[in-house]
């Protein structure tokens, strides 16, 4: 071989790692944090450390992934922090009177129901997204209170099964744990392979033209909010299986993590891109970065401080990507 | 050397690449003073991405710019506008939220006291876009204005500083007869007055009434300029697509059957006033008409994009009262829109999704899932079918050139179930190659028993692919035209309500 052809191959391999390490940023950050955390600290690494720090992110993803179907339409949902509260709440009072499979209807169908009135506003009366369920987040917080005279409530002894399975475990991973993999799983499919997911991808890039190709673009916007309240309120639960209580105070700012995990996954606030495997990768990278920290002690106020310099990192890596994309 | 100081602009060797794609190989293009340059070639030939690079849109890989013989680096857009290029490119870049007075001046709003002067910003923008010989409210919001409006409005933005060079990227797509003809003219003042002027269009006849000399692009590369006087129309397609073309139109042997598609009384709130008319299975419909004249908003009203005030529609003797475009295109209607990019195409999403999102519910299973292997199939037969020029089905509509773009708003409709398909200029912005290839499609799809209704503002066009012409004129229709009476003259005449 020539020297100039040897040349020429070794500028394609260049071209093609470049390419795979801007493609796969997601993955690559996440590794990153992976290997570093696995060094900062031996405990990293131990079985009850990952058990725990899977447990925690289980409900931040759950509302990620609805928050990620919200965002690929080009919405927004603040709601889902409201939502698992109230969620939580509800199958807390109800626990003590109602058969159990009925207080889990209540709760999710809660959730549904408060995410479709947030999008009944958002698609039929052409509300902002974000004032519609900015709106549902101070309506949902004030029903949790409500609905538990402002305290936290106890889980009746009767929903023991409840606290059983927020503890359980299967195959070594926990069952909350396992919920957030397959709802994952599913709506990764639904993305990549269903009708449902690539008319919300579509309606996120441009609905105007959707809506002249004889799509319903109403229902299907109403939907993503509903299955983000549904998949909010799923999360709420979680937290009191977990917990044993149903407390109107959890999840605030829950909103604010959620958006950061689907963006740091590569998602476009304007809609139209996105996927459910890099949600969840970055889901779990912000769950690191939390964990490491207090790992190795960090105070929470720093703690803070850096977790927003990742996350400005992970999306200004996106940025360059779309940038190279172009060009 | 006095020679080569005469060019005002010059593009030396320019080449660039978009990842794989090579759309332009060492690309050259000189231009004087007092010169319009047409700019001609396919579609994706790279006409556009040349342009890009004069205007600091993209970046050159290599190749040098010189300006009076002096080379410059433009890095970005604000670089060539200081340096005196003003350009119109072929998709819009208007912000639809803001007046037209905000748009002409949106690069220095408010630039020297800090606020902005409303009402000399008015005046001023007013007085422009009486130059260029046209009178639209400078306080309307661009979004409420028609397309060739919103050209008109592209143009006096790019006049609105004081220019050595002119660009204009297919400014004539969007321009019924009159108003090109009032570009032309303001063209050759400005031309008087010194400006280097390149024009892009696939109006082959208007580029060589226009210009004073033509390069064509192939491929990437260029040839030598051509002097206007010294070539035709044939020599000219024979150096576009490499072959010369017998024949542009279809032989249309029409197989006309039923009625399909009755519209009756039918009005609107924007420009409708009771259109009545029929249009039966295999045949095509134009209608003609001046800008503004309630072409599109026609088309808009039967299909259910607008809101009707009054009047119906009928398909096949069946009265429909569409609530939804749902069941619009459920019962057999398509509409290709005439803002491909705001309405005819998904553009960050790739050519299969924007092909594949009339047909879903048939390219997938019952359960919903997407059949990934037919609906690839069926992508590219169409891909294939309408020579859409991309190397894979995956890749975003936003890396096609203009002309393909439109092929891909097209080719969705070219579904089996589609009875009645409105199509609102189909050649906008498409090659005389493809043009053809286009024709060739609508009198297929007649063949096969779809009604077709077409708006087009060129006006040869319609007369040569339609079986019967209405003009409209004011919301009204003015005149029906069958085929043995068609003439550009009567057309024109009843477009203009005499
Ligand atoms: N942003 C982009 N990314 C990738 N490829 C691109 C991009 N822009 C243009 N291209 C490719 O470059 C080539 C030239 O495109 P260009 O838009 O310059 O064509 P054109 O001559 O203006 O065509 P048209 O007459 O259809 O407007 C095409 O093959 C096109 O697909
Ligand atoms: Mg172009």
């Amino acid at each position: 071989m020539k020297y100039s052809e040897h040349l020429k191959l070794m500028r394609k391999f260049l071209k093609r790692t470049t390419m795979f390490f801007i493609e796969h940023n997601t993955m690559i950050i996440f590794f990153l944090i992976l290997i570093i955390s696995a060094n900062v600290s031996e405990v990293f690494f131990t079985q009850t450390n990952l058990s725990n720090l899977t447990r925690q992110v289980a409900g931040i993803g759950l509302a990620s992934i609805g928050m990620l179907l919200v965002i690929i339409t080009g919405g927004i949902d603040l709601s889902v922090g409201s939502i698992a509260a109230m969620a939580g709440v509800l199958c807390a009072v109800f626990s003590s009177t109602t058969p159990l499979s009925i207080v889990l209807l209540i709760s999710v169908a809660s959730g549904i129901a408060v995410g479709s009135f947030s999008g009944y506003l958002v698609a039929i009366h052409k509300m902002a997204p974000f004032i519609a369920t900015l709106a549902m987040m101070t309506i949902a917080r004030g029903l949790g209170f409500i609905f538990s005279n402002g305290a936290p409530i106890l889980l009746a002894d009767e929903a023991s099964a409840f606290i059983e399975f927020g503890s359980g475990y299967w195959l070594g991973i926990a069952y909350p744990v396992w919920i957030f993999l397959v709802i994952s799983v599913i709506c990764a499919l639904l993305l990549r392979h269903h009708i449902f997911g690539r008319i919300i991808t579509a309606i996120g890039s441009n609905e105007e033209a959707v809506r002249l190709s004889g799509i319903r673009v109403g229902i299907h916007k109403l939907s993503v909010y509903a299955i983000s309240g549904g998949l909010a309120a799923l999360s709420g639960l979680i937290t009191t299986f977990r917990t044993g209580v149903g407390s109107p105070i959890v999840g605030v700012g829950m909103e604010l993590d959620a958006i950061a995990a689907v963006v740091i996954g590569g998602a476009s606030l304007q809609g139209g891109k996105g996927t459910a495997i890099n949600t969840l990768l970055g889901v779990l990278i912000l769950g690191m970065i939390g964990n490491i920290m207090n790992l190795i002690s960090i105070p929470a106020y720093p703690q803070q401080v850096i977790k927003g310099v990742i996350i400005i990192f992970a999306v200004l890596l996106q940025k360059f990507q779309s940038k190279s994309n172009h060009n | 050397m006095d020679k080569f100081k005469n060019y005002c602009v010059e593009l030396l060797n320019i080449s660039k690449s978009f990842g794989g794609t090579r759309a332009l190989k060492k690309v050259t293009l000189k231009v004087k003073s007092e010169e319009i340059h047409a700019l001609v070639g396919e579609n994706g030939a790279g006409k556009s991405t040349l342009m890009k690079i004069l205007s600091g849109a993209h970046q050159k890989d290599s190749g040098r710019i010189l300006l009076h013989g002096r080379e410059v680096s433009i890095k970005n857009p604000h670089q060539s506008k200081a340096l005196g290029i003003g350009i119109i490119y072929q998709e819009f870049s208007l912000v639809p939220a803001l007046s037209v007075a905000e748009n002409i001046y949106l690069h220095d709003l408010g630039r020297e006291s800090g606020y902005i002067q409303w009402r000399e910003l008015r005046m001023k923008s007013k007085a422009l876009i009486q130059k260029i010989g046209f009178d639209i409210n400078p306080g309307e919001k661009i979004h409420r204005l028609s397309i060739a409006e919103q050209q008109i409005v592209e143009i006096a933005k790019a006049l609105c500083q004081p220019l050595k060079v002119l660009i204009l990227d297919e400014p004539s797509a969007v321009l019924g007869p009159k108003e090109t003809e009032k570009l032309f003219q303001i063209l050759r003042e400005l031309k008087k007055e010194g400006l280097a002027i390149i024009y892009i269009s696939h109006h082959l006849d208007e580029v060589l009434r226009l210009s004073d000399n033509i390069t064509v692009l192939k491929d990437g590369l260029s040839s030598e300029a051509l002097p206007s006087g010294k070539t035709n129309k044939d020599d000219i397609i024979q150096r576009m697509l490499g072959r010369s073309m017998k024949q542009m139109y279809p032989q249309r042997t029409p197989k006309i059957g039923r009625e399909v598609l009755k519209v009756k009384e039918l009005s609107s709130k924007n420009r409708v006033h009771k259109v009545s008319f029929s249009v039966k299975s295999g045949e095509i419909v134009g209608l003609s008409g001046l800008v503004g004249s309630g072409r599109t908003e026609t088309l808009r009203a039967i299909f259910g994009a607008d809101k009707k005030s009054s009047g119906h529609v009928f398909l096949q003797d069946k009265k429909i009262s569409f609530s939804s475009l749902r069941k619009a295109v459920k019962s057999g209607l398509g509409l290709v829109p005439e803002d491909r990019k705001q309405q005819g195409v998904l553009l960050n999403l790739s050519i299969k999704n924007n092909i594949s999102l009339t047909s879903l519910d048939e390219l997938s299973h019952r359960s919903g899932f997407i059949k990934a292997a037919e609906e690839k199939e069926n992508t590219k037969a169409l891909i294939q079918k309408l020579s859409i020029k991309t190397k894979h089905e995956n890749l975003k509509v936003e890396a096609l050139s203009g002309g393909n773009q439109q092929k891909v708003a097209l080719a969705k409709w070219l579904t089996p179930h589609v009875k009645v398909l409105l199509i609102d200029e189909p050649t906008r912005g498409v090659d005389i190659g493809a043009k053809t290839e286009i024709y060739q499609l609508l009198n297929e799809m007649a063949q096969t028993g779809v009604a077709l209704l077409i708006v087009s503002s060129e006006i040869a066009e319609l007369m040569e692919i339609c079986d019967r012409i209405l003009v409209m004129y004011e919301g009204k229709i003015q005149a029906a035209f069958e085929q043995k009476d068609f003439s550009e003259e009567n057309l024109l005449r009843k477009a203009m309500g005499q």
